[in-house]
């Protein structure tokens, strides 16, 4: 676990050796393997999630990485108690998922994709007026809430087109507002961009953090679009192949696997030369445009000489794309695997 | 799971007559699904040279399959279909995320269904009522067979969720029930249940298995107790089997549930 989690704290999902394992079917091909499989089955076991141990306090968002396969999903499924563990334990709310309490099924939601929530058939009203009696919620809340909803994620205009008949924006922002509704106290969100143009992303991120300002839920986030979660997360939970490869700030994960920053530089004229022995390299150069890759604590330094040539028509710095370095621990997790 | 307390069943159920009401091709579709096989048998009976042991005259035959599409329908369930395709699509993890008890939805879908239907079989039934009248005699009917006859469309009701709940629930484990459900629901219900022929004109030996089995009380047993053929011991026997058959079969079903949960995968990975 990571440092910030050592003061005292109240965790809402706790898991301890968490493991699930699947059987899967095997087969090679031909029709002859087929013959032999169909009366002698071949199984693999799939260790999906392997010895997860997790502890996600009340009101963080929590980012939940890993490539495809590598188990997010599975761990969100047995976190809001549509799998049981094959072994390990769970706790989430001071619950057992899988017993599928009502209060706690009233505490979560699970959005996964956008036909979780809704009624297919109908509009989008016509669920939230469900939800609206199956959670109890008296009419001032349920007024107040849907009011709130539909101003921050602008769906009045589709609130009584029938589900089906929505654009995918369209229908993730109403899933949203359905899982919403009954403000839970956990939410996981697998993938909840997917599909969506990039002002759709940035619309449902911002809603997402707004919301999240207001209410404080812990909300434990799967997306393969790293915008989502450098912009939502500031810890991030990284599995591969079902094992936790690692647990901490967004920012120690940058500076574990990348001790260098990119610094981009247009020049207004001549050339500019950096050299390894002061901690930068040139990665890249296009006419007057250069990017370097340059050590931290050499940053301010490099800056500073590139500002004294008086040259510079525009400079940035900025991490390696959070897509890269998941990529890069991934592989060197593979390596060492 | 107590389907008792849950809240928002009224508004699970109108949303289940708002969706079928949504789909009215489907409806009517559905409509002729339970017209048409009875009236082809009714013409098939009506046409055919009668036995000497057979207890049922071309006017039994016309009351039989005149009310063969409407105890079909109120004891239809579709439930076998709907799960499958829930455990298939992955929509069974929304019903499963709710505080409301999941199968209880699939018990509302089938009174709003086998409800509505009503708004195509009654107008049906009551023309080819007019339309067979004199030839149907129907002065046995008392207060008390009529409360017998709308209590037996509910235990047969009933049977028959169970009996194609415990099956759809085998989704869990089986890719397609359909043509389980075609085999151990569908092809006995239609012969011991009393769609293709009456059970009544059963040999004694079958018409005794009828007896035992659960199928007899999902059709045939209201018409019987309609047409008065039934004496008052007969169908209290027939109400105490059925509601035994309710009885194993639910506790079948929620057997099945609770082990079909833990092997239960949903979509993704």
């Amino acid at each position: 676990m990571p440092d910030m989690n050592e003061q005292p704290q109240k965790y809402v999902i706790l898991t301890h050796a968490l493991n699930r394992e699947f059987k899967v079917r095997q087969k090679t091909e031909g029709l002859a393997a087929s013959i032999r499989n169909f009366f002698a089955p071949d199984y693999k076991t799939v260790n999906a999630v392997n010895q997860l141990e997790m502890q996600i306090g009340q009101g963080e968002i929590v980012g939940f990485l890993g490539p495809n396969g590598a188990g997010k999903t599975t761990t969100l499924k047995m976190l809001s108690g549509l799998l049981v563990p094959t072994s390990g334990t769970i706790e989430v709310l001071g619950h057992t998922p899988f017993s599928r309490n009502h209060n706690f099924l009233r505490s979560i939601s699970l959005v996964m994709g956008q036909k979780q929530n809704l009624w297919w058939d109908l509009p989008p009203i016509e669920t939230f007026a469900i939800h609206r009696r199956i959670y109890g919620l008296s009419d001032q809340e349920y007024n107040e809430r849907i009011r709130e909803l539909v101003e921050m994620l602008e769906i009045a205009d589709c609130l009584e087109t029938q589900t089906r008949k929505l654009s995918l924006g369209q229908r993730m922002r109403c899933e949203l507002a359905v899982s919403l509704l009954h403000q839970p106290k956990i939410l996981f969100l697998d993938e909840p961009t997917i599909g969506l143009d990039i002002l759709m992303q940035k619309k449902i991120r911002n809603f997402l953090l707004d919301y999240h300002r207001r209410f404080k839920p812990a909300i434990l986030l799967t997306s393969h679009y790293m915008d989502d979660v450098a912009a939502l997360a500031q810890r991030v939970i990284v599995i591969d192949h079902g094992t936790k490869v690692f647990d901490g700030y967004l920012s120690d994960l940058t500076h574990k696997l990348h001790p260098e920053k990119i610094v981009s530089v247009v020049l207004n004229n001549g050339e500019f030369a950096c050299k390894p022995e002061e901690g930068c390299r040139l990665i890249h150069q296009d006419g007057q445009h250069y990017r370097f890759l340059v050590e931290r604590n050499r940053v301010p330094e490099i800056a500073a000489k590139l500002y004294a040539t008086g040259n510079i028509a525009d400079l940035t710095i900025e991490d390696p794309p959070l897509e890269d370095l998941i990529g890069q621990l991934f592989k060197s997790e593979t390596r060492n695997s | 799971m107590n389907i008792f307390a849950a809240s928002g069943k009224l508004e699970v159920l109108a949303a289940y007559f708002k969706i079928i009401l949504t789909y009215r091709g489907m409806l009517l579709i559905h409509g002729l699904r339970l017209l048409l096989l009875p009236m082809v048998l009714a013409s098939a009976w009506l046409s055919i040279e009668k036995t000497p042991g057979n207890p049922y005259g071309d006017s039994d035959y016309l009351l039989y399959y005149l009310l063969v599409p409407l105890i079909m329908n109120l004891t239809d369930s579709r439930i076998v279909f709907k799960f499958s395709l829930a455990v298939k699509d992955g929509s069974l993890n929304r019903d499963l995320l709710k505080p409301f008890p999941p199968l209880l939805g699939y018990l509302l879908e089938s009174i709003a269904n086998n409800a509505l239907q009503l708004v195509y079989l009654i107008p049906f039934s009551f023309a080819f009522w007019l339309f067979v009248r004199d030839r149907i005699v129907l002065t046995h009917l008392q207060p008390s067979l009529l409360l017998f006859f709308l209590i037996a469309i509910i235990v047969g009701w009933l049977a028959r969720l169970v009996v194609s709940g415990s099956i759809a629930l085998f989704s869990f484990w089986i890719e397609d029930v359909t043509t389980l459900n075609l085999v151990l629901n569908g092809g006995i219900w239609a012969l011991l249940g009393g769609m293709i022929v009456p059970v009544a004109t059963f040999p004694e030996k079958i018409r005794y298995i009828a007896g035992l089995l659960p199928y007899r009380y999902m059709l045939s047993f209201p018409i019987e107790i309609f047409s008065g053929r039934l004496s008052t011991a007969e169908i209290y026997q027939g109400f105490v089997t059925a509601i035994m058959w309710i009885v194993l079969f639910s506790v079948i079903m929620r057997i099945i549930w609770k082990s079909g949960l833990k092997t239960y995968t949903a979509y993704g990975g």
